[in-house]
């Protein structure tokens, strides 16, 4: 035989009880299964969610106006809390994009093959959650039309801009971050747009679909050079991931100030944004999964397996609190100390307590895997640690400014109308491209389920050939 | 003028085994054209591994070496300015925009790598014009005979059938 011997299978379904694929079905099937919300027209629910978003999204553009005509005063921030609600939505809003990262380029790596089912919904949620992240820094600068002092470019006033400054540093990892993530998406999305392109039928929507697939042919010599810079695009996004949350928290650690001059910063914050991100990800997923009949693709695997990273990923951002008022008490240092205990005990307490309640004790339902199968506490379990992650950043943000080291000079915050339109708002805003997203661009990634469900088959036939051999007397070569 | 021909099989082996059955007929101008990657065929079809890694790798190390000049020389050249005492080459201070450039060189590099090494983009292609060739995005696995002239044609479109291709097409560029 000029055959090759067979090779071990690529992989084996990792759960047989809760498969990565509901059902086999034919390429053509699967395909049309996975454009239908975007082939269909969109149903009442779609928008009445668009409108709702629509508005907010209006409201967040009134409170961006009121900020540049009149200021930053129409924020709660003073003296000694510059920095609140602003820094606290970037925080976090650039921690959710995290995950998108996380599931689609490190689970790349890994072979993680789960992945193929989420990638695409996370990434997207990703780029509208940096794009919503960018915004903060900039509208926090007080004179944001001068932003482009942060960008070296060679002025006649030979003014550059200060690189040993955090800001800047924030300034290059956001960009990148968000064109990283722009360029990785639309990488993956390629194949996929010529799959929609072949499948539509009106002319518009193939001619569109047509220009944005760039020919896309799926030449042998295509598919080889695009998994090469695919896999090689995941290489540089993981480093990335890790990166910009560490730089994110260099913003509070370079600062003296206690509580936010720890070392255990980086780690936290890299922990805390993938935490975020995966509720994120569970809180859009299940609706979406639910509204666009994806059952058959994002399984009780999928669930289970997400579920558990948010228990491991839980279980970091517990181990960072517990660290922090470790070291806190540790030090030694009467202002240390005070940082910690105002969060325990000071008008910050209620606050901290939510916080613990959703960051770490609501994770560890999922030690069971009846919870972890179960839509509706997931779901619920997701948004409770939105809230906690978001009152998290809060809290490292602005309980340190408020007592520092000077008693005398001692504020407490209040936020103003303006601040909550525009945490409110950006979710409108983030909202409003996420729904866009859905309806016209294909959700889940379509080649690669065709790929995985083709794989699955081949470890499948492989393995029963293989136990037919060793059960035949005699068999086997 | 380019000339194919195009068979459609129905399933990733059956692409496979005709691609390495046309390839010991003497047919070595080939393509395959499916709508996931399929294993094995860059080896039937003798492609060479990619050389994005090292395009990767150029730009990443010059958009590294490209951000620490601009910092090095704004900072510590052109305009010093002491702050607090701190070296005017602060080189600790510089490596997260060092880092952050060259992820994004890099990436760019390989996201436009990609698409110009496939000669892409582009928006016409002959095969486009056959109907049926839609089916190479969805669920058909089809293999492309380049060929030289009308005996070129007649052998490649037998050899097709016989392999068992579901449909042959012939395209002409220009036609």
């Amino acid at each position: 035989m000029s055959e090759p011997a067979p090779k071990a299978p690529v992989l084996a379904d990792p759960l047989v009880q809760h498969p990565l694929i509901e059902g086999r079905y034919t390429g053509a099937e699967l395909g049309e299964s996975l454009l239908r919300p975007v082939l269909r027209p969109p149903g009442w629910g779609w928008w009445a969610l668009l409108g709702l978003c629509s508005a907010l999204t209006v409201l967040f553009v009134v409170a961006i106006g009121i900020t540049l005509f009149v200021g930053v005063g129409t924020w709660g921030i003073h003296i000694p809390v510059a920095w609140a609600f602003a820094i606290t939505n970037f925080v976090w809003w650039i921690g959710i994009g995290h995950a998108g990262t996380l599931i689609s380029a490190i689970l790349l790596l890994f072979a993680e093959k789960f992945r193929s089912s989420v990638n695409r919904l996370a990434e997207a949620m990703t780029l509208f959650a940096v794009s919503c992240a960018a915004l903060f820094p900039l509208l926090h600068l007080g004179r944001p039309w001068k932003f482009y002092y942060l960008i070296p470019y060679p002025s006649v006033l030979r003014v550059w801009p200060q690189f040993r400054s955090p800001l800047t540093w924030d300034v290059v990892a956001i960009s990148t971050y968000l064109l990283v993530s722009i360029l990785f998406w639309y990488m993956g999305l390629v194949p996929d747009l010529a799959t929609a392109r072949d499948t539509a039928k009106e002319t518009w929507k193939r001619r569109a679909w047509g220009l944005l697939s760039l020919g896309w042919r799926g030449s042998a010599k295509h598919w080889l050079r695009w998994r090469t810079g695919y896999m090689l695009l995941a290489g540089l996004a993981t480093p990335l991931v890790v990166s910009v949350h560490t730089i994110v928290s260099f913003d509070f650690a370079v600062a003296q100030l206690p509580g936010w001059h720890t070392t255990i910063f980086p780690p936290y914050f890299v922990a805390g944004a993938i935490f975020s991100g995966l509720a994120m990800v569970m809180s859009l997923l299940l609706p979406a999964r639910r509204v666009l009949r994806l059952h058959h693709v994002v399984t009780e695997a999928h669930l289970d397996a997400l579920a558990r990273l948010l228990l491991v990923s839980g279980l970091f951002v517990a181990y960072g609190y517990v660290q922090e008022h470790f070291f806190g008490w540790y030090s030694g240092n009467p202002e240390e100390m005070h940082a910690m205990e105002i969060l325990r005990t000071g008008p910050y307490a209620p606050a901290f307590w939510i916080v613990i309640t959703c960051n770490v004790l609501v994770p560890q339902l999922f030690w069971n895997a009846r919870l972890r199968a179960s839509p509706v506490v997931l779901w619920v379990a997701s948004l409770l640690v939105n809230v906690g992650m978001w009152l998290e950043r809060f809290l490292i943000v602005v309980s340190p400014l408020s007592e520092d080291f000077l008693p005398s000079s001692w504020r407490h915050y209040v936020p103003t109308w303006v601040d909550v339109s525009l945490l409110v708002g950006s979710l409108g805003f983030f909202g409003l491209g996420f729904l866009l997203f859905l309806k016209l661009l294909p959700p889940v990634p379509i080649s690669e389920v065709k790929q995985l469900q083709h794989e699955l088959d081949a470890s499948e036939a492989f393995a029963r050939e293989v136990s037919m051999k060793a059960g035949a007397p005699g068999g086997g070569p | 003028m380019k000339r194919w021909l195009l068979g459609e099989f129905k399933s990733p082996e059956r692409l496979r085994e005709a691609a390495r059955a046309l390839r010991s007929r003497g047919f070595t101008q080939l393509d395959a054209l499916t709508p996931f990657p399929v294993e094995g065929i860059d080896e039937v079809l003798e492609l060479k591994p990619s050389r994005l890694p090292l395009l990767g790798l150029v730009a990443g190390v010059s958009g590294a070496i490209g951000a620490y000049v601009v910092q090095w020389f704004t900072q510590a050249v052109d305009w010093p300015l002491n702050v607090g005492a701190r070296p005017l080459h602060s080189g600790p201070a510089y490596i997260p925009i060092t880092f952050e450039t060259a992820v994004l060189a890099s990436a760019s590099a390989l996201f436009f790598g990609v698409f110009f090494t496939c000669g892409l983009p582009r928006v016409t292609h002959p095969f486009f014009d056959v109907e049926s060739f839609r089916s190479a995005s969805i669920d058909g696995f089809w293999v492309a005979v380049a060929v030289e002239d009308d005996a070129g044609v007649d052998a490649a479109d037998a050899a097709l059938r016989e392999l068992g291709a579901a449909q042959v097409a012939r395209v002409e560029e220009g036609a």
